[in-house]
């Protein structure tokens, strides 16, 4: 019973993941800036991440600190990363 | 859990689509990230199912030098275009 | 290791790897195709690990993407230049001083400029980094911008005080080439000579005939390692 419901949820967590996946995804392709892009690819693609690697969590808890990492470095460097892509892509030339 | 990976892989071909018919690089960088992180997550999925401690690690790794890498080109990048 | 995965999904992943590498080939700009390397590195990366070789997908990571990346940046940034030694009218300490005052960021390294002599390769620097286009040769250096960009060139200007300097900087290859500014009696308002062959190939199809008259000529000095270039390229 209590099985059945982890992997319920787990597997709800991964699809929410993948939904998200595609809905950060997907604006990359239209002829948005890039600003809108960042954002929601640093948004819903870092959600999306997170929510897939707590299904995987949910699934086996034996490998939780390499989960409890990646989330961690997901979270960290992808928020860092998104900021330094800002600042590299919208400076302007100083001449 | 098997179903998981083909739709990841739909998805990890927009981004590499969009580095295709995109001319601007900051475009094809954001492509870039987006490929980065899908591929480490999916390396982390591998291991799970695989049930494989090493390949997770390799791929928490990844994850972490991936976005290194990226900041380093985009810095690079910066560079270049001021001049 | 349970056979979890359907060969179905073993053949599409491993196929994203020649797509990658065949759209890293087709790349023209080399800053675009350093970033499409990456992708291609972390479509490797994946392969690798989805066939069991996780060693193989970490230097592939670490080695292939990162370190790989990073040094052709820089690489390329280095050696796709176009020097351009022009004569400008200006001394050195005014004009860095000028564009130092007028863009905040640049105050820390102009501050050191109060005593120019001293320190005349810093000097030569920050004149080219801060270097406006001088009002006569704008026309031929629109072009040159366009000739540069449509082959991922840099254009770097060293200004020269006089043609004695023009001359002695193509002799030690500082610059690749040199434009002049024609006297208003001459059918072209400017003459541009380049020493690298390729770039006059180059030029000679593509830059506007009407502009400039291009020249070219060889420089056999042996080549100083310190000041060595990207001449060979």
């Amino acid at each position: 019973m209590m099985d059945q419901l982890v992997n319920i949820v787990s597997n709800g967590c991964i699809g929410a993941g993948l939904v998200l996946w595609l809905w950060g995804t997907w604006p990359l392709v239209g002829p948005r800036s890039v600003l809108y892009k960042l954002h929601t690819l640093s948004m819903a693609d870092t959600l999306g991440s997170v929510a897939i690697v707590v299904g995987l969590l949910l699934r086996i808890p034996s490998e939780w600190p390499l989960l409890v990492m990646a989330l961690i470095s997901l979270a960290i460097w992808n928020t860092i990363l998104g900021y330094v892509l800002a600042y590299c892509s919208t400076e302007e030339p100083n001449d | 859990m098997n179903w998981i990976l083909g739709p990841m892989l739909l998805i990890l071909l927009i981004p590499i689509y969009e580095t295709f018919q995109d001319k601007d690089i900051w475009q094809k960088m954001l492509a870039f990230a987006s490929v980065s992180t899908k591929t480490s997550i999916m390396i982390l999925v591998i291991s799970v199912l695989r049930d494989d401690w090493m390949i997770g690690l390799v791929g928490v790794l990844i994850l972490s030098v991936g976005n290194a890498s990226l900041m380093l080109l985009a810095q690079v990048l910066k560079r270049v275009n001021e001049l | 290791m349970t056979n979890v995965m359907t060969d179905w999904d073993l053949a599409a992943i491993t196929a994203l790897l020649p797509i990658a590498a065949v759209m890293t080939v087709l790349q023209k700009n080399p800053y675009h195709a350093l970033v499409v390397r990456g992708i291609l590195g972390a479509i490797a990366a994946l392969v690798y690990a989805l066939l069991g070789a996780a060693d193989v997908a970490l230097t592939e990571a670490l080695v292939g993407t990162m370190l790989a990346i990073t040094l052709y940046a820089v690489a390329v940034r280095s050696s796709l230049v176009l020097k351009l030694g022009i004569i400008a009218p200006v001394d050195l300490p005014e004009i860095s001083i000028e564009n130092g005052s007028q863009n905040g960021q640049q105050n820390g390294e102009t501050e050191d400029l109060v005593h120019p002599v001293s320190q005349p390769l810093e000097d030569m620097f920050n004149l080219i980094h801060s270097f406006e286009d001088p009002p006569e040769l704008k026309p031929l250096l629109a072009d040159l911008r366009v000739f540069c960009d449509r082959h991922s060139l840099r254009l770097e200007l060293h200004p020269m005080p006089d043609r004695q300097a023009l001359d002695y900087a193509m002799e030690t290859k500082e610059v690749h080439g040199v434009a002049l500014l024609n006297g208003d009696s001459a059918a072209h308002p400017y003459s541009v000579t380049v020493r690298v062959d390729r770039l006059y190939e180059l030029m000679q199809t593509e830059l506007n005939p009407a502009i400039a008259t291009l020249d070219t000529t060889t420089v056999s000095l042996p080549e100083n390692p310190l000041m060595s270039d990207t001449s060979s390229r």
